[in-house]
């Protein structure tokens, strides 16, 4: 399924998610972590700055558990 | 508790009798005998396999009902794909497969090569858990001919592990669990091939259309999917055990009066309050909230304690969870404190609603549906039992006792 996203959006690949907490800090309007320190994911990411943040918050997790999607790949 | 499995295994048509019909008291006739009863298969390509599915509105059989005409038409034809048969069952409650298993075991092999045969493929393979079933489709293949190349491969035992990509894994001999990255198995299933994976009951259903064609299997149902289902039913209700029912028949029909609360869709379900009014449609249930799933309905009788019933069963999926996703690995077995917490009226108001928090936080955020099958099922717990909650929060209970209705060992088979 192929259908394109109308803002990008945050992935997370929940295998790989150990809970680090660095994507709460640098992408704080869109991340916060439940009580277990692991991230909920709400609203999307409708402006250039916040995907921007959100690019480097898929960089700097430490267990590569995210990805920035924008729809290419249903 | 575990019981005795039965030597025979008995399933009741109430209403109609299609994956049952030829059999007898639960032991499985030959293939000569499945011939006479159902007729030559017929074979079918692709575009005409779809047709005829849309025609119906067949919808799977394992727990997601997704549209199987859809399914089939975005799978590949061609020799590398693959089909393969979830006979796994891994709802401890569930016994429809174990039972098509043993009672019509060519059905399901029948359906397997209508598929096949529509995509080309001559790579055919059943997964499968419990031994006796096992027996069953090995001795039923062996009568055959025209199912020498279809695989039996063993099925690992866990819940998460009946999940469909869950089983391809196992096929690949990597640990059954739900991978991380969601990709529909049409499109990369076993080794990266098309893969066409479907419950055994829906074979069965593909075998029974294969055989009959559309204009019988339209005959009878509900309006927006024709033909039969089975459910696996428990507790408080005329007939205990599997049966096969019409779909659009009335709740109540199959239910019967009693008072007590209704789960519908085993773990993963709903819990009523009373079924009046719905019937065994699948779309017209899921607009209101109401998710069959493998099809176990259980009512529970009038002088057991629900509650405790509840949080047995969600002390039973957390420990389930696959252990790979934080949300579910943390957050099941910390519902299943709270349920235990106040099924024991030791939870204080603040813990009650910081249950009904996690609740809100835990559903979307994991690999595979496990954990939202799991807070629908509580969430639609405390809903239904508003009354016994509400007893329970006051007085620390309903004074009803424990009576363990709902099955929580993958080895007890319900006796009747």
């Amino acid at each position: 399924m192929t259908t394109p996203l109308r803002h990008p959006r945050l992935h997370v690949d929940w295998t790989r998610c150990d809970g680090h907490g660095l994507c709460a800090r640098l992408l704080a309007e869109r991340v916060m972590l439940d009580e277990w320190g692991f991230p909920i994911v709400a609203g999307e990411l409708d402006d250039a700055e916040l995907v921007a943040a959100a690019r480097l918050a898929a960089r700097s997790c430490p267990a590569l558990a995210l990805r920035v999607e924008t729809g290419a790949q249903g | 508790m575990t019981m005795a499995t039965p030597e025979t295994v008995r399933a009741l048509a109430l209403g109609a009798s299609r994956l049952l019909a030829g059999t007898d008291e639960g032991s499985p006739r030959s293939y000569r005998h499945h011939r006479d009863v159902h007729g030559d298969l017929s074979t079918m390509d692709k575009r005409a396999l779809v047709d005829a599915l849309a025609a119906v509105g067949m919808r799977g059989r394992g727990g997601a009902a997704f549209p199987v005409a859809e399914k089939l038409s975005s799978t590949a034809a061609g020799r590398g794909t693959e089909v393969v048969v979830n006979l796994s069952e891994g709802e401890p409650a569930s016994h429809k497969d174990r039972v098509l298993a043993l009672t019509a075991p060519h059905l399901v092999i029948d359906g397997a090569l209508v598929v096949a045969g529509a995509l080309r493929t001559s790579r055919v393979s059943i997964g499968v858990r419990d031994a006796a079933a096992e027996r069953s489709l090995r001795l039923a293949l062996g009568e055959r001919r025209d199912a020498r190349a279809v695989r039996l491969l063993p099925a690992p035992d866990a819940f998460v592990a009946g999940e469909a990509r869950a089983v391809l894994r196992s096929l690949e001999g990597q640990p059954a669990v739900p991978p991380g990255r969601r990709v529909l198995p049409s499109v990369a299933g076993v080794r990266g091939r098309p893969t066409f994976i479907s419950n055994a009951e829906t074979f069965a259903h593909i075998g029974l259309l294969g055989a009959h064609g559309v204009a019988w299997y339209g005959e009878i149902g509900g309006v927006s999917e024709r033909g039969t289902t089975l459910l696996t039913l428990i507790g408080d209700v005329p007939d205990v055990g599997v049966v096969e029912v019409p779909l659009g028949t009335p709740l109540v029909d199959i239910v019967g009066p009693g008072s007590g609360p209704v789960l519908v869709g085993g773990y993963h379900g709903t819990w009523l309050g009373s079924v009046d009014g719905l019937q065994l449609d699948r779309s017209e249930l899921h607009r209101r909230g109401v998710h069959l799933g493998a099809g176990v309905i259980a009512r529970l009788p009038e002088d057991a304690c629900a509650l405790s019933e509840v949080a047995g069963v969600m002390r039973w999926l957390a420990d389930e969870s696959a252990g790979q996703c934080g949300p579910c690995f943390f957050g099941l077995p910390a519902l299943a404190g709270d349920l235990a917490d106040l099924s024991a009226g030791r939870l204080p108001v603040a813990g009650f609603e910081g249950l009904q928090r996690r609740l809100a936080v835990i559903p979307g955020r994991g690999a595979c549906t496990h954990p939202d099958g799991a807070v629908m099922f509580a969430r639609s717990a405390l809903a239904a039992l508003q009354p016994e909650v509400a007893e329970h929060l006051a007085h620390g209970g309903c004074g009803r006792a424990h009576v363990g209705v709902l099955p929580l060992d993958t080895t007890s088979e319900v006796s009747r």
